[in-house]
């Protein structure tokens, strides 16, 4: 099979997508020649580039890049004059997907966005088609991904302080975070029966309740990692490596951040109290008794200070959510809405019908309408705008990705650094690529 | 052995296949959710280092097992296929999960059907994402093909010991499917 | 033409004005600020749709860039969240809807703008002037759907590389994708590059490297 397409001679060597190299080169330099220009920089210094000018392309396969991350960076000596990202090595068009499917059929996909914290995902998306179909959820399904949202939020800020540190040499937190998120694995093991893809959430309530068992793994999980957690503070937050690697490094000013449109703790740490936690309340959050952490430095040190407290404040959250949560049902009983119980679906007609229409068609939100709801996800605002045809397939389904937008920031806090700086940046962006290329 | 002399024999092949099975050195490829369960697989509970594969090398030229572990968009394939192609024999790979053995529930535009349409693959892991069990059963999959490999009797990586492998395949082989150019040389043929 | 037979999939539902939808929030509740916008722009604005409590301002190509300044400058809506497109695919509308989704965080505030735009001219003016958060949100929408915007200063594929010459997001892009527009790497170390993505089925397995012939050296 052949088909002619320009710019690849098929008896060529291929080198890599030359036309896309060509074009980020050019775009580095020009990139560089305003910036000259603008610092008033003297033009000279590019007689003796060989001295001491250097491009250096990182990834996109580099351990250090959390995924696929490219960066193509030039440098002055060890200093980053100019730096331009490259994304999409991991795109594969789930938006385009999602129009393919049934609202209840994406709900895997969302598990493989942000990988994680699947969970947080689910109850995006689930919350987003009850928004635009006006589905009620009961009580105790509200409260029960409140608590699974938390957890979710401690696992991907488990995993980003191991790999974090493990970028700025040391090792063996990873093996104490990523034994936390063994822990956390086992719990939703336990809940849905997947380690991490949990696909647990569903249209109009939960799959399964939660059963005695993982209520006690989840309080003993609560109790434990409190004093982990502090204990991790207690390394970490006097360590003088530590502090000398982050402090003062990618600092962005509120009005930047703003204007970058960073989201999360990226913008909480530059002292901008965002947080649709409490912006719009969703679930349960209004119930119960937290604080944001905010912190006003808004370098790699403050955005760090308040991943490790949004942990703290999470087992705060889990405890009066176990405390608070009714008895009930887990999902909503109308079988246009969401899915008949099991029960129903075994010893009565009706109920295999719904399931089967349910499976084949799906919720089906009125004609030409659209809307956008978003949660506040471990990396920040984590929405999905959804228009509906009428049918049981979104017409189109937007998801706006925090990492996506944090990455945007990335390139203008780089600048001015060191080089070797460039992990602990990415480290602190906390991006996650699944989800950034969409 | 005996135990008077104090001398053990043993054929070369199986010395260096017992050393190289016990000390494979993967080269995570880690892209996507699978990476993550590849991380469990390196970590404290599943703790790989009882096979000798807990050294992850990120350089391709010091590693010698690659493991694909997430979806492979096309615009990665040939970032992958660089670093396959820097990594010196002999190498072997696994295809972990299946997004990267078959393109799995990515069945879209941007998404590789299978990294096996560029690149050889010695393991299939089925699973989205596999559990680390699996992973490490794979890797135990491939110390039993190198255990069971002719390393030095028949090592093609300097050059062909028989002429006719230089022939296209349709040559070699035979209506039933054997192939003959590795007659004679003890290698059996399944 | 003949008639198309007007087929359903399911029965469609008409949106009801008046059902109250559970989910909405009190932030996108904005009836004074578009007040505002309606008095200072009457021809910019075509349009207010309401659903579940979010409004959705139509505007023309023409004033989005002033509106946008005003709900900077003004009306304190600095914070771009999300801005993106859509392909409608009808014959007798504009076919392309670009939305913007803007966030006032000191009043908790939350505004959709939306632009249409026709086929032919698919161009809309940059907004990344104002916002900065713009700029990747438009290449990708460029990426994806081919808008192009006007006084974008680094107007590049977002995701898919430049080597591609289509638009995905658009709903007559198949969703498998078009055989050959996107290369993979050679299958033997001599050869060319494989246009058909499903070549482990229709050719064999790639060849392994020790299969490859002696070295002249």
């Amino acid at each position: 099979m052949s088909v002619a397409t320009p710019y690849h001679d098929q008896d060529a060597i291929f080198s890599f997508w030359p036309r896309h190299n060509e074009t980020l080169l050019k775009r580095l330099e020009s990139k560089d020649a305003w910036l000259s220009t603008e610092r008033g920089l003297d033009v000279s210094r590019i007689e003796d580039a060989l001295e001491h000018e250097m491009t250096l392309n990182i990834g996109p396969q580099h351990p250090a890049t959390h995924g696929v991350l490219r960066c193509v960076v030039k440098l002055d000596g060890e200093r980053i004059e100019k730096c331009v990202l490259d994304i999409g090595y991991l795109h594969r068009g789930i938006e385009k997907l999602a129009e393919s499917k049934t609202y209840q059929e994406f709900m895997p996909y969302t598990d493989r966005m942000d990988y994680l914290s699947p969970y947080a995902n689910n109850v995006a998306w689930c919350m987003a088609v009850e928004k635009i179909a006006n589905v009620e959820v009961p009580e105790r399904a509200q409260w029960i991904r409140m608590i699974m949202c938390e957890l979710a939020r401690i696992s991907s800020h488990m995993l980003w302080l191991g790999v974090g540190l493990m970028d700025a040499g040391a090792v063996s937190v990873f093996l104490w975070t990523f034994q936390g998120r063994e822990d956390l694995y086992n719990i939703f093991d336990e809940v849905s029966g997947a380690r991490f893809t949990v696909s647990h959430s569903r249209i109009g309530g939960l799959a399964s309740d939660l059963s005695p068992k993982a209520i006690e793994m989840i309080q003993d999980f609560a109790i434990r990692y409190e004093g982990i957690i502090q204990g991790w503070q207690k390394l970490l937050n006097r360590n003088r490596i530590w502090i000398d690697r982050n402090k003062d490094i990618g600092v962005i000013s509120a009005d930047e951040a703003i204007q970058l449109g960073l989201t999360g703790p990226n913008l909480r740490g530059s002292g901008v109290a965002y947080d649709i936690r409490t912006f719009e309340p969703y679930l349960k959050y209004e119930e119960v008794d937290f604080t944001i952490p905010l912190r006003e430095e808004g370098d790699c040190l403050a955005r760090y200070h308040i991943r490790v407290e949004e942990m703290l404040e999470s087992i705060k959250i889990i405890n009066q959510c176990l405390e608070q949560m009714p008895e009930g049902p887990i999902r909503t009983d109308d079988a246009k809405k969401a899915y008949p119980s099991k029960d129903e679906v075994y010893y009565s007609m009706e109920g295999m019908i719904h399931d089967f229409m349910y499976t084949e068609t799906g919720v089906a939100p009125p004609k030409g309408v659209a809307s956008y709801h978003a949660i506040e996800s471990p990396k920040g605002e984590l929405g999905f705008y959804l228009e509906s045809d009428g049918t049981g397939c979104p017409w189109r389904a937007r998801l706006n990705a925090p990492s996506f937008t944090n990455l945007q920031g990335l390139e203008s806090m780089m600048e001015g650094h060191p080089v070797a700086d460039i992990v602990v940046l990415i480290g602190s962006i906390d991006p996650v690529m699944g989800e950034a290329d969409r | 052995m005996d135990s008077a002399t104090g001398y053990l024999t043993t054929t070369v092949d199986a010395v260096v296949n017992w050393a190289r099975s016990n000390s494979l050195m993967p080269m995570p490829m880690g892209l996507a959710c699978c990476a993550i369960e590849m991380m469990a697989f390196g970590g404290p509970k599943y703790d790989v280092g009882r096979f000798g594969s807990e050294a992850m090398r990120f350089s391709p030229r010091q590693a010698d097992l690659m493991i694909v572990a997430g979806w492979c968009s096309y615009k990665m394939a040939h970032a992958i296929r660089r670093v396959w192609d820097q990594m010196a024999d002999p190498k072997w790979c696994i295809a972990m999960g299946a997004c990267a053995s078959s393109g799995g529930m990515h069945r879209c535009y941007g998404v590789v059907q299978g990294i096996d349409n560029f690149m050889p693959v010695d393991v299939y892991i089925p699973g989205c994402p596999p559990r680390p069990e699996a992973v490490i059963h794979a890797l135990m999959d491939i110390q039993e093909k190198i255990r069971n490999e002719y390393s030095v009797t028949n090592d093609y990586s300097s050059g062909s010991p028989h002429a006719e492998l230089a022939q296209p395949e349709s040559a070699r082989l035979t209506a039933d499917g054997r192939d003959l150019s590795l007659n004679g040389s003890g290698l059996v043929h399944a | 033409m003949p008639e198309s037979l007007k087929f359903h999939f399911t029965p469609v539902d008409e949106a009801h004005a008046d059902e109250k939808n559970v989910h909405e929030k009190a932030s996108t509740d904005v009836a004074d600020t578009i007040d505002i916008l309606k008095k200072e722009f009457p021809d910019g604005i075509s349009d207010v749709v309401v659903y579940a409590g979010e409004y959705t301002v139509f505007v023309t190509r023409d004033s989005l860039v002033e509106i946008c300044t005003a709900l900077k400058e003004t009306l304190g809506f600095s914070y771009l969240v999300d801005l993106a497109g859509v392909d409608r695919f009808t014959e007798d509308a504009p076919r392309y809807e670009v939305y913007y989704c803007f966030v006032n965080i000191h009043a908790k505030k939350r505004i959709r703008l939306k632009v249409s735009l026709d086929e032919d001219d698919p161009v809309l003016p940059s907004i990344t002037r104002l916002f900065k958060a713009a700029d990747w949100n438009e290449r990708e929408c460029y990426d994806m759907l081919g808008i192009q915007f006007e006084g974008h200063p680094d107007l590049r594929r977002m995701y898919m590389p430049e080597d591609f010459e289509f638009h995905p997001q658009r709903k007559e892009f198949p969703l498998l994708g078009i055989p050959g527009s996107l290369p993979l790497p050679p299958r033997t170390p001599e050869g060319g590059l494989t246009m058909d993505p499903f070549a482990a089925a229709r050719q064999g397995s790639p060849v392994k490297s020790y299969q490859e012939p002696e070295s002249e050296f």
